[in-house]
């Protein structure tokens, strides 16, 4: 089944109104686990859409040949092999932040917006099309990570861009020392500001849905 | 051994102002009396009489060809008219209005018996069917009724004397001025059913009444025996009257011949008396017209078919502006918007309320989940999570939960902090199964 | 006379109690003021100063968010009163005033309103919120006055006196019982949280909302008693008895046991299932003290039965009146089936 977009429409879709973790809630585990700092944010966003590109562009080259009830397994093995790579290319070159994201990066490969985006979309789409899809997707996927690790690491360490930026890593102080919510740091509060940015994210696309059918009603009339 | 009944709640009795007042007749007899035809709306009375005709005092007007009983005038006088007339009970009822000629002509067929002892159990059951006595306390099931169904069943006879509803005080000085009667009564009662022995339970606000009954029995006797049971609301409840005599628990859908157990209220027995020993059918009953809002509370001795108004103006018509009148007591009774309305077998308390009286009307609040309405539920019901789900529709887990058990005693509305309708919600369920049983049969 | 009065007709009972849940609250709240005041005696205005910022915040965030959200006020309630109240009373006097204000958020907003209000949280606010400062806040949150010698008023004391709780490590954390007498304990002459030194003020506070009928006897006792009997059966110190008293008369036992577990809106309603709250609330208490990294388990172990209270409740529903003891097996029977049949029509 080939489906055809609107690259617009896709990357709308993928940023916000089908965001994979605030409104599809995939892949959540890797996203709880790392958003403590936003350094680790920047890795860890990269490395998936890294993955899901290179992953999306194979399985879609390989879509006639892999039968259907292989579906799942290559997706899997084809997503593996590029974590294998990423895991790596991280190793050598940033080390420090590898040790930081530590098992998370292996598991990308068992990811399941990963697997879901493979399985369901560029397993039944041309090349350019689940290119396009993977790299709006996991840039959606990043983003709301991003916006997580900001939250968690301004109000519960109280600090920037730890590991990156501020002397010696320790990124860069906003709150005043021993001032930020401890608990956001643990996994609790990750749960918590998942729940929170859930939840506003819902807000505006009702209000957004209401706003479009007050338009809709108002064109009928 | 002692037992007792679940939960139950104790409110102000409100008692004192009628409890010393002797029952006084009427000091006007009402112009027309209604009487309906039936208690139960859907077995009417076929009636004997014609409009126009005159009818005597006692007369019976109405023949029981179903499972009601039948009816007699309580006044002489005309038939004046047969028609719908709005009923105590809800809505309106057919009902014979008799024009009182203010003669009291007795029926000659109102003759006292020399002695009763000798009528086997079925001549007394069939006096009692066609003195037209029906339960005096509650729900109105003719005893001839209880009587057959429990013949043979029942190894106790009890009688209710318990008066657990605040205001009422009719139980009450029925059993110090009339207690002759009520003993009678239950001898009777022993009699029909084949049993030696009879309890007689009256609560605790009314140890008078204890003291005369006790006094009444021979020394030495075995038979009736006279139990003072604690004043709690709803003692006089059937089956907490029984589970507190006997220990006994009626199941759930069942009646209380199923564990053995004949209960009748006090009245019922007094009735019992008057027809077989007096000859007299069930005209007359005490009513107690009480509440803030007449002037004169009093018990009166009052002819079936008397109008409210007319009750209300005997008790020196109202003081200030009523805001409730009801029909029986304030836990159970029927609230009344049309004063027209009559008193039939059933009627113990005319209560007229004042505003000061009633709760203030208050929004509902949310449920706090305090577990009150649990403690105080005699029949063990979660009337919380009943009302939870009634308000979710979700009427598979209300009858899950036995809602069908309630009895509407009104205890956990009373006792519940936020105001919630309990009842109401009680009410609808049992509404909505009964009718969902009705539709799947 | 028909026609002439303004008759109402409502159904059925036509009479109510006289208490509400406004008189119910206030009870509350006067149940708190004996331990209240010896807190002043003790630990000095500053007692008085954090408990009233905690109970004006509780009060105005939920008012805020009412407001914000279009809903009914709710103030009139006095819920959130309570609230602050005994959020103040688990914590130590020397708490920031800005940190107090972010545990009445949490209580107030994340675990009572976003849930739905009163009567729809499942954990308890006061002591969730507790959790949620120990988690963000140890060092402050752990960090006890000594008794008279009273803190500073300003927004955070850091040069306040300090001195160990008898449940700490330096004490009965480590099986060592605690320099204070009994009797110090008993009143409250010892280190710890603003509301659950004073065990005499907190028995008295009870006693009162046992004699008002505001709390069911049930819980209190199989809490405490639970408690009373695993400390003096497998004591950690010297003495069966004396290990026992202590550990009934330190940390927030007797706070937790009248007014935290016995919470109307997150404790069954049931008598079996209270007994079985109470039972398995003493229970983890023991637990979390000898085993867990906490010095005190009381909060902890109300929150983990918060939790179960709703399958408490189905456990502990009466038995059907009229119905024989031996039909209570085909209850069990579909309860484990998963309650099936269930429908939504």
């Amino acid at each position: 089944m080939k489906m055809r977009m609107k690259i617009r429409q896709q990357l709308k879709e993928g940023l916000f109104t089908r965001n994979p973790v605030l409104v599809q809630q995939m892949g959540l585990c890797p996203v709880l686990a790392v958003s403590t700092s936003l350094c680790n944010g920047i890795g860890m966003g990269l490395s998936v859409l890294a993955v899901l590109l290179c992953s999306s562009v194979i399985v879609a080259l390989l879509r006639k040949i892999i039968p259907d009830r292989f579906r799942v397994l290559c997706c899997i093995a084809v997503t593996a092999i590029f974590t294998t790579a990423a895991g790596q290319l991280l190793q050598s070159f940033f080390p420090p932040l590898s040790d930081r994201l530590g098992i998370y990066v292996p598991l990308i490969a068992l990811n399941s917006m990963i697997l879901s985006r493979t399985e369901t979309f560029a397993f039944r789409s041309r090349v350019d099309a689940a290119a396009v899809d993977g790299a709006v997707q996991a840039l959606g996927y990043a983003m709301a990570l991003l916006l997580l690790c900001a939250v968690r690491e301004l109000l519960g360490s109280g600090t920037l861009g730890g590991g990156l930026l501020g002397a010696g890593g320790a990124g860069i102080r906003i709150l005043p020392e021993g001032a930020g919510l401890r608990v956001l740091v643990l996994p609790a509060g990750g749960f918590l500001t998942l729940a929170v940015l859930i939840a506003a994210t819902q807000y505006i696309l009702r209000r957004m849905a209401e706003k479009n059918a007050a338009a809709e009603k108002e064109a009928e009339l | 051994m002692k037992h007792t009944f679940y939960g139950g709640i104790h409110p102000a009795e409100h008692k004192e102002t009628t409890a010393r007042k002797p029952v006084a007749p009427l000091s006007k007899a009402p112009s027309q009396v209604v009487i309906p035809l039936s208690m139960q709306p859907d077995s009417p009375c076929r009636l004997i009489v014609k409009v126009g005709e005159k009818v005597a005092a006692g007369q019976q007007i109405g023949q029981a060809d179903g499972p009601g009983a039948p009816i007699h005038a309580s006044v002489s006088g005309k038939v004046a008219a047969v028609e719908p007339r709005p009923y105590a009970g809800g809505g309106s009822r057919m009902s014979v209005v008799i024009e009182n000629d203010f003669q009291d002509t007795l029926s000659p067929g109102c003759t006292p018996r020399s002695s009763w002892e000798a009528l086997t159990p079925q001549e007394l059951v069939d006096i009692i069917k066609s003195a037209g006595i029906t339960g005096m306390g509650g729900a109105g099931v003719p005893t001839h009724h209880k009587l057959s169904a429990a013949l043979g069943k029942a190894d106790t006879l009890i009688l209710n004397g318990a008066e657990c509803e605040p205001y009422i005080t009719a139980d009450h000085r029925l059993m110090l001025e009339q207690g002759e009667k009520v003993l009678g009564g239950a001898r009777i009662l022993m009699r029909a059913l084949g049993l030696d022995k009879a309890t007689i339970g009256v609560e605790g606000n009314k140890l008078d009444a204890v003291e005369h009954l006790k006094n009444l029995l021979p020394t030495g006797e075995t038979g009736i025996c006279i139990r003072t049971l604690r004043t709690r609301y709803p003692q006089g409840g059937e089956k907490q009257l029984i589970q507190r005599i006997t220990g006994r628990k009626v199941p759930p859908g069942g009646v209380s011949a199923d564990v053995g157990c004949c209960v009748f209220n006090a009245g019922t027995a007094a009735a019992v008396y008057n027809a077989v020993v007096l000859g007299l059918p069930l005209t007359h009953r005490i009513v107690t017209v009480t509440g803030d809002a007449v002037a004169r509370p009093k018990n009166l001795m009052v002819p079936l078919g008397t109008s409210f108004s007319h009750l209300i103006e005997e008790a020196g018509g109202f003081v200030m502006d009523p805001a409730r009148v009801i029909s029986g007591g304030p836990m159970m009774g029927t609230a009344q918007h049309d004063l027209s309305v009559t008193t039939d077998k059933t009627t113990n308390a005319v209560l007229c309320l004042a505003a000061g009286d009633l709760p203030a009307p208050q929004r509902e609040q949310v449920c706090l989940r305090c577990g009150r309405c649990v403690d105080v539920c005699p029949m063990r019901l979660a009337p919380l999570y009943i009302h939870m789900y009634t308000q979710r529709q979700l009427w598979r887990r209300v009858e899950d939960l036995h809602a069908m058990d309630c009895m509407e005693c009104g205890c956990c509305q009373y006792i519940c902090p936020a105001r919630i309708p309990l009842l109401q919600s009680l009410r609808t369920s049992k509404f909505e199964i009964a009718h969902r049983k009705g539709a799947e049969a | 006379m028909n026609g002439k009065h303004r008759l109402s007709a409502a159904s059925s009972p036509h009479i109510c109690s006289p208490f509400g849940t406004r008189s119910l609250m206030l009870d509350v709240l006067i149940a708190l003021i004996p331990a209240l005041c010896m807190a002043v005696y003790f630990y000095g205005p500053r007692a008085l100063i954090l408990t009233a910022i905690s109970v004006g915040g509780c009060e105005f965030m939920e008012f805020a968010y009412r407001r914000l959200m279009k809903k009914s006020n709710t103030l009139g309630d006095l819920s959130a009163a309570i609230t602050g109240v005994l959020l103040a009373f688990v914590c130590p006097v020397t708490l920031p005033y800005w940190i107090i204000l972010i545990g009445d958020f949490f209580a107030i907003i994340v675990v009572k309103q976003l849930f739905g209000g009163l009567g729809k949280n499942f954990l308890n606010p006061a002591l969730a919120a507790h959790a949620f400062l120990m988690l963000c806040y140890p060092i402050p949150m752990t960090t006890w006055a000594k008794p008279l010698e009273w803190p500073g008023l300003g927004i955070s004391v850091p040069g306040a006196v300090t001195c160990a709780a008898p449940l700490s490590a330096e004490f009965m954390g480590s099986g060592i019982l605690p320099d204070a007498s009994l009797g110090d304990m008993f009143v409250g002459n010892i280190g710890g949280c603003l509301g659950e030194v004073s065990a005499l003020m907190l028995i008295i506070g009870g006693a009162y909302l046992l004699i008002r009928g505001v709390i069911r006897v049930r819980i209190p006792l199989a809490f405490i008693g639970t408690v009373a009997a695993l400390t003096f059966l497998f004591p950690q110190g010297n003495g069966h008895l004396r290990w026992m008293l202590y550990s009934l008369l330190g940390g927030s036992l007797m706070l937790g046991a009248f007014f935290m577990a016995t919470d109307y809106v997150t404790s069954p309603v049931t008598a079996g299932g209270e007994l079985f709250f109470g039972v398995g609330c003493g229970l983890f208490t023991v637990l979390i003290r000898y085993f867990g990294s906490y010095p005190d388990g009381v909060s902890h172990a109300i929150l983990i039965m918060n939790s179960t209270v709703c399958l408490l409740d189905k456990a502990g529903m009466p038995a059907r009146f009229g119905v024989a003891a031996g039909r209570r097996k085909a209850f069990w029977k579909k309860f484990r089936a998963g309650g099936k049949g269930e429908d939504a029509s």
